[in-house]
């Protein structure tokens, strides 16, 4: 059989960058995560240490229902509030906005919180919620609940959902332009055989409309749910993963590791386990694309 | 086999082994040339290394500093008259302490750096004198011109890492004069009196609270804090706590957070941390009477003649945070380095800085009359008081955000008491 070497030289660069920068890397975090920081293999207890940190698992907090219950659960809370409601809010408001004339800037103005960079985010966020200059106690004030004004990023109980309704707002404009762009590709026929039969506006909807919007959906599941468990810059500037640790995350946890104590084996146990996440979501969502 | 396979296989068996000749011998040309290229560099850099000594050539030097705006400008005449005394060249950065903390690290294990002479944290300077990363400075500088102590935090087994720029006091309550004048209010001589103040000004009407609380990332309350400690429980208490040899759950220090702090969160003398500039803005315009703040405040109101500052009554020591800075091995231009730190350990070089404002010195050789007259007055709190570091700066490492972030939660939930003296002890050095 002949061999075609064609291909295989094609995509030898992109291969050897891959390898430098994404394959090398990942193999040198999950060795570091397996050595003392004097270089010797100690197998999984790096691990062990890591995880029976309460800043990753507060079994306190969790049983008795107060925070910080720990990284993994802040960002499983994350994933639960903001991967449903980003993804709807961008669903109804591209269904609405689809036959709206001038729905192009309502668009592109939900879509620049997708385009501030995350640092910037971060502190709108922070300043949304404060006590002085907040918009969302001036809401409050305005419809008489003055007595709930506070700093939301502050206190330990409302820190991790001021943060996680701030990155919706932040979040929205992506999986609103990728529903708009599905619904544009979904062909017109369709619906005006719909109409024809009698079928009624939440029949076409459910019938029609979101079981086309499918591949999309899994994109915007994806990317999201990638999203969520690489969360950082926003927590970093807006709240510092506090108070007391109220809304600390997976990937701040790693940098505190990393860089305030020096301790890169144990930042590499939070490096890989986020890796291995990531990896288990790509690859399921990878699967069902292929199917579909 | 055929005449012509035969043929095309000897054929075929040369080019490989002609083709590997080849490749052996580029090889070993390059090797060659490396090896020359490195030797020609190598005697390149001596010769400049030479010209630089004997001033040929100025040599330049990249310092990093956290300063920006207000801040840089008024470090900028420190490096115009090095310049313009040595004839090297100064090309200054501004990085946070945070950013370089994720950078140096990588930097230096690549045997590399992005500054030559680095202001940084004092237990970062040690950390990496550990590992080898830091020149050793112990002849460049002379310890007796430093005020005590001044460079304990950057000594590693009686061996000297960096060096000691100027500093900042953190006195306690700042006030405006004015304001005080207005609602007859006075300095405080004693707890109580404390206390009645604060109980009076929370009665002024428009005062959203006594006491304005700073944040920024959670360092202000440290400072608030870190002065009651000192305050209540003597200068040894700071020391022991730093150097673990007392616990955060010591009796002695909950009872200070238990019959100090805690009263004073419950009845609401202080406000919700609010972001420090802000904070700052808000108290100047009345909102709030006391700010606990270090003495770079002078720099950041409208009018320093209207401020006045008071520490808690009984205090005996001041937290005194100065910068510091210190020479990677990995600098390629170690003797311009060297020139730099040796003049900012000057007496010359800190009185420029004082004189800008805002600013303390550490060496001793600075006259009083270089300071501005309100830096004047912070320098005379000194008197008296004893000297010592910041908490939090000195112990670094994972022990600092976890002090902010859990008086943050004090602050808001001062119930949550046991458990934030918990956490504390968790990260605290153990003695």
């Amino acid at each position: 059989m002949k061999l075609n070497l064609t291909p295989y030289f094609f995509i030898l660069p992109a291969l050897i960058l891959i390898i430098i920068f994404v394959l090398y890397p990942i193999s040198a975090t999950i060795s570091l995560s397996f050595l003392s920081p004097e270089g010797y293999f100690v197998g999984f207890d790096n691990y062990i240490r890591v995880l029976s940190r309460r800043e990753v698992i507060n079994y306190d907090g969790i049983l008795k229902g107060y925070f910080p219950m720990g990284a993994i659960v802040h960002n499983a809370i994350w994933i639960l509030i903001h991967l449903p409601l980003s993804t709807l809010l961008g669903l109804v408001l591209a269904v609405l906005l689809q036959n709206v004339k001038g729905s192009s800037i309502i668009k592109s103005i939900i879509f620049l919180g997708m385009v501030t960079p995350l640092i910037v985010g971060g502190i709108i966020i922070r300043f949304t919620f404060d006590r002085e200059v907040g918009v969302v106690n001036m809401f409050l004030k305005a419809i008489g609940l003055g007595h709930l004004v506070r700093t939301w990023t502050m206190y330990p109980d409302t820190a991790l959902f001021s943060l996680i309704l701030g990155s919706v707002w932040l979040w929205t404009g992506f999986s609103l332009i990728l529903y708009s762009a599905g619904l544009a590709m979904i062909p017109k026929e369709y619906y005006e055989a719909a109409k024809i039969d009698g079928a009624s506006s939440m029949q076409i909807f459910f019938r029609i409309t979101l079981p086309l919007l499918k591949p999309v959906t899994t994109t915007v599941v994806t990317m999201t749910l990638l999203w969520e468990l690489k969360i950082f810059d926003i927590v970093y500037v807006a709240t510092y993963g506090g108070p007391g640790g109220a809304s600390n995350v997976l990937a701040l946890l790693m940098y505190f590791l990393a860089f305030r104590s020096l301790d890169f084996n144990a930042s590499s146990v939070i490096a890989t386990l986020l890796t291995a996440l990531t990896l288990i979501v790509a690859i399921v969502m990878f699967k069902y694309v292929v199917r579909k | 086999m055929t005449r012509t396979e035969i043929l095309l296989v000897t054929t075929l068996l040369i080019v490989i082994i002609s083709t590997g000749a080849i490749i052996a011998q580029l090889q070993s040309m390059v090797a060659t040339l490396s090896a020359k290229l490195d030797e020609i560099s190598q005697k390149l850099e001596a010769i400049e290394a030479i010209k630089e000594k004997v001033g040929e050539i100025p040599a330049t030097i990249t310092v990093i500093g956290p300063w920006a705006g207000p801040e840089m400008d008024a470090f900028m005449p420190v490096l115009e008259r090095f310049e313009r005394m040595t004839g090297i060249k100064v090309i200054y950065k501004i990085y946070r302490a945070e950013d370089l903390a994720t950078i140096l690290p990588a930097q230096f294990e690549a045997n590399s750096t992005p500054g030559d002479v680095i202001f940084m944290w004092g237990w970062f300077i040690v950390e990496q004198a550990k590992k080898g990363h830091v020149v050793d400075v112990t002849d460049l500088i002379n310890e007796a011109d430093f005020l005590p102590g001044a460079l304990d935090a950057v000594k590693l087994n009686g061996r000297i890492y960096g060096g000691v720029w100027t500093g900042k006091v953190k006195p306690g309550f700042w006030y405006r004069k004015s304001f005080f004048n207005k609602y007859n209010l006075t300095v405080p001589e004693t707890w109580d009196e404390f206390v009645n103040l604060l109980e009076q000004i929370k009665g002024i009407e428009g005062i959203k609270a006594p006491i304005v609380t700073g944040d920024g990332v959670g360092w202000p309350i440290s400072d608030v804090v870190e002065h009651f400690l000192i305050t209540y429980g003597g200068p040894q208490l700071q020391r022991d706590l730093i150097a673990g040899k007392v616990k955060w759950t010591d009796p002695e220090v909950r009872q200070i957070f238990e019959e100090r702090i805690v009263p004073l969160l419950r009845k609401g003398y202080f406000s919700e941390p609010i972001e420090w500039t802000t904070a700052l803005e808000l108290w100047w315009k009345g909102d709030y009477a006391l700010y606990f703040m270090g003495s770079w405040i002078t720099g950041m109101v409208e009018d320093p003649s209207d401020l006045g500052v008071f520490s808690l009554p009984g205090n005996k020591g001041l937290v005194f945070a100065p910068d510091y800075f210190f020479i990677p091995v990995y600098t390629k231009n170690l003797e311009a380095a060297k020139e730099f730190f040796k003049f900012l350990c000057s007496a010359e070089a800190q009185r420029l800085q004082v004189a800008q404002g805002g600013h303390l010195a550490t060496n001793v050789n600075v006259p009083l009359d270089a300071y501005p007259p309100v830096d004047r007055e912070v320098a005379k709190l000194l008197v008296g008081k004893e000297v010592l570091s910041d908490l939090d700066d000195s112990i670094g490492g994972e022990f600092q955000p976890t002090f902010w972030d859990q008086l943050k939660l004090l602050w808001v939930n001062p119930d949550a008491l046991d458990s934030v003296l918990e956490a504390l002890q968790e990260k605290a050095p153990k003695g």
